[in-house]
């Protein structure tokens, strides 16, 4: 059952001062993507004063660059500048010469990794973080990911069913707008779907071919993009570079969504380049009182009161917070009795699939074409509560790809021959595979006690390496993969059964995990520490097992319902 | 594109103008000095063609060298060729910036043709004849295949491997400028939605 709150609604007198350091709010969020903007939104629409801290600063639809060619780049991104700056950053395609002022500094922000452990950290600090460059690929959960630990006595089930959480999807799909067609596969359970983008032709005979060879489902991507006018929004004009922003604002990002209508709501107090330290706790009553941040300008230290704390830093963040909050009675981090806070770090493994060409297409690529920014989604087919049990792994993945006509920059020779060929084009077919990544132990993040960033805050260093299952899982999507493009009638195959660096698919989850039991979890099933009453972790930290799917949906739908539970509690007086 | 001219664009003019109310941001970004050069608005399309324009990196022969290698490898046609789109420029630009071993790794594949200039025909690339540059390239630019006798692989190719190199240099640089875009037959617009995908009946993608 869902309760609706009266926005008129306040629990919290407001004060007559100004400055927003001197009140007490009823809650803190910290961080303003995809999950602080749902908690602030959902906080402050029921009433709740809310200061809404951003590490980084606002951002304007007058820096957006979605419209603007590569000519106009002085290095067409090559800029020796992104180089210099954002060595790891850049390893993410949506880091260019357009954009990488949204990125962190790497020099400003460091992390170290163990020898031989690499791990890439893809960090925006800015109104709205990382929503404002995601890929929007947007896909529920099922049971089968819920409870996996039941049926194949690996880890831990989740502390909710499926049934728990539809309504919070629900919830989140209807105000976001989530593009996508409804295939009845229970292991990607349907949602509230605006029209489904239209399939190319070589996508349709994928779909079709795969279906009748193999029973897979191949459908069009979910995403978080817009295909008509949508809560006051404009549909997708097809422009293509979603992450380089968008004028109309037609694919989701927060700052002008959750967070703009959690300003509209009066209840809400944005506080920008407020790069959060630690909580503070009130040892007396074990409850924290403030949050701690450090101007990102002027590197002043100040100080933000409040009666409970949302933690939506992003995973590994959030946690980076609570082991910097260490106390005499937490001296391992903030609620942290069960020892495993930092633990069962997670992202998803990729690296494997293949590509081709689909030569029985004959069509002549074109510069003036819309550019659909989604592609196509294979569910999960390898362990369902339907199939055989793999010899070789447990677990699953799906894959995304997409078919379509090209230019043939690569083709073969020079001259006018050259010139000709490359706009003779080619139509080429991928896929590539999302692994579940398994909750370990051992994949962890502490604190480096040598190793601050530039504003005197402890870094992280992170432990992390994917496992033989999910090697197992990648050279088994390169099989598969290959399979399913052949019988799509795909030539010049190639296969790749990489395992990339752990950070590569950036869906990092876990390090603060729910669980009913606080010997073996940090966080109750709602999202509050079992430790601290009113501190909370919303946001991808809370993953108990990562499953395969693209995980933000997901991560905006356990704030809403973790918000709704919070929202009873002030109402019961009982935080 | 800016948003006045996006709403001139007439596909989506109408979805934008009905959306203009809610284009006001939560706050207004002053003046920033943490904006990249594009998102402050900076257009570097027209710094190559100044008039006094100097290579920052290749000497001349290097900088003369490479003009006749992308004129070869991209020509005019009916359509402008690399040396029309100032590849040589660009790829100056690129390299002043680059990294010491990138830098090197480029002006080896360079200095390659000359090796081979000199080795065939006693001169150096850029003053060989049209036709021997022509051989030139013609000898580098397809990989070798191994032995249909004895069913060996190919030995490392390292002349196609320099000519690879170059020419993709050259072909990123040409398709990224203005006149490859125009090449390529882009009408200027950004939009040209809505996606239709398929539109072929039902078992014919023809």
């Amino acid at each position: 059952m869902i309760r609706l709150y009266s926005p008129s609604f306040s629990l919290s007198p407001s004060r007559a001062s100004d400055d927003p350091l001197q009140q007490t709010y009823d809650a803190i969020v910290v961080g303003s993507g995809a999950t602080g903007g749902w908690a602030a939104k959902q906080l402050a629409e029921a009433g709740l004063k809310v200061a809404l801290l951003e590490a980084g600063r606002a951002v304007s639809p007058s820096e957006f660059t979605e419209h603007m060619p590569a000519y106009k780049l002085k290095y067409r991104d090559h800029s020796p500048e992104v180089a210099r700056t954002r060595p790891v950053q850049k390893q993410c395609y949506a880091c260019m010469e357009y954009n990488y002022e949204w990125f962190v500094n790497d020099l400003e922000n460091p992390y170290s990794t163990p020898a031989g452990k690499p791990f890439t950290w893809q960090r925006l600090r800015i109104l709205g973080g990382r929503s404002l460059v995601w890929g929007r690929q947007s896909y529920r959960l099922s049971d089968t990911d819920f409870k996996a630990a039941s049926r194949d006595g690996y880890g831990d089930d989740w502390p909710f069913s499926y049934a728990d959480l539809a309504p919070y999807y629900d919830i989140v799909e209807k105000y976001v707008g989530i593009t996508g067609a409804a295939e009845g596969d229970p292991m990607l359970p349907d949602g509230q779907f605006l029209p489904p983008m239209k399939m190319s032709c070589g996508e349709i005979l994928m779909r079709e071919r795969v279906k009748a060879q193999f029973g897979h489902t191949v459908t069009i991507g979910r995403a978080a993009v817009l295909t008509q006018v949508h809560n006051g929004r404009a549909a997708c004009h097809y422009c293509g570079p979603c992450e380089r922003g968008c004028s109309t604002f037609s694919y989701f990002s927060s700052p002008f969504t959750t967070v703009k209508d959690a300003l509209k709501s009066g209840n809400c107090t944005l506080i920008t380049n407020a790069v959060v330290s630690h909580i503070d706790m009130d040892n007396a009553t074990n409850k924290a009182r403030s949050v701690t941040f450090v101007d990102r300008l002027t590197r002043q230290t100040k100080e933000v009161r409040g009666k409970s704390v949302i933690l939506c830093a992003q995973a590994l963040e959030s946690t980076r917070i609570l082991l910097n909050s260490s106390t005499r009675e937490y001296p391992n981090g903030l609620a942290n009795s069960s020892g495993t806070l930092g633990r069962y770090l997670m992202d998803h493994v990729v690296g494997g699939g293949a590509g081709g060409r689909l030569p029985e297409l004959k069509v002549p690529p074109s510069a003036n074409e819309p550019q659909r920014p989604n592609g196509i989604y294979v569910a999960r087919f390898r362990n369902t509560p339907t199939s055989a049990k793999h010899p070789r792994f447990i677990r699953g993945y799906g894959f995304q790809g997409g078919a379509d006509v090209d230019f043939n920059l690569g083709a073969e020779g020079y001259g006018t021959s050259f010139k000709k060929a490359v706009k003779e084009g080619f139509y080429q077919i991928g896929l590539g595979a999302f692994g579940e990544s398994l909750a370990r132990w051992d994949n962890f993040i502490e604190i480096d006690p040598s190793l601050k960033d530039a504003w005197g805050i402890p870094a992280l260093r992170i432990n992390m390496t994917h496992g033989e299952n999910e090697a197992a899982l990648m050279e088994d999507a390169a099989a598969t993969a290959a399979e399913m493009l052949e019988a799509t009638g795909a030539k010049d195959i190639k296969v790749q059964a990489n395992v990339e660096m752990p950070g590569m698919a950036i869906h990092e989850l876990g390090t603060a995990r729910m669980g009913a039991d606080p010997k073996k979890s940090v966080l109750t099933p709602f999202n509050q520490t079992h430790d601290v009453k009113n501190v909370f972790v919303m946001d991808g930290a809370s993953f108990v097992s990562s499953a395969c799917q693209n995980p933000t949906l997901t991560m905006m739908a356990i704030t809403v319902r973790a918000c709704a539970n919070l929202i009873d509690r002030f109402h019961k007086n009982d935080v | 594109m800016k948003r006045r001219e996006l709403l001139r664009a007439g596909a989506v003019a109408g979805a934008v103008a009905a959306l203009r109310p809610t284009l006001a941001a939560p706050q207004t970004a002053a003046k920033s000095p943490e904006l990249t050069p594009a998102q402050s608005g900076v257009d570097a399309s027209q710094e190559l063609s100044a008039a006094n324009w100097k290579p920052l990196f290749l000497d001349e022969h290097q900088n003369e060298t490479l003009i006749i290698l992308s004129d070869l490898i991209i020509p005019a046609t009916d359509t402008p060729g690399a040396k029309e789109a100032l590849v040589n420029r660009f790829i100056d630009l690129v390299l002043a910036a680059e990294t010491h071993d990138r830098r090197r790794s480029f002006l080896d594949s360079l200095a390659y043709l000359d090796g081979e200039g000199m080795r065939r025909y006693k001169a150096a690339f850029r003053y060989l004849k049209r036709d021997e540059q022509d051989d030139l390239l013609h000898s580098l630019a397809y990989p070798r295949a191994g032995s249909n006798w004895t069913g060996e692989g190919a030995a490392p190719d390292i002349g196609h491997g320099h000519f690879e190199k170059l020419k993709q240099q050259i072909a990123g640089a040409y398709y990224s400028s203005q006149i490859g875009q125009r090449e390529l037959g882009w009408d200027g617009n950004f939009a040209h939605g809505p996606y239709q995908g398929c539109e072929h009946p039902e078992g014919s993608h023809k």
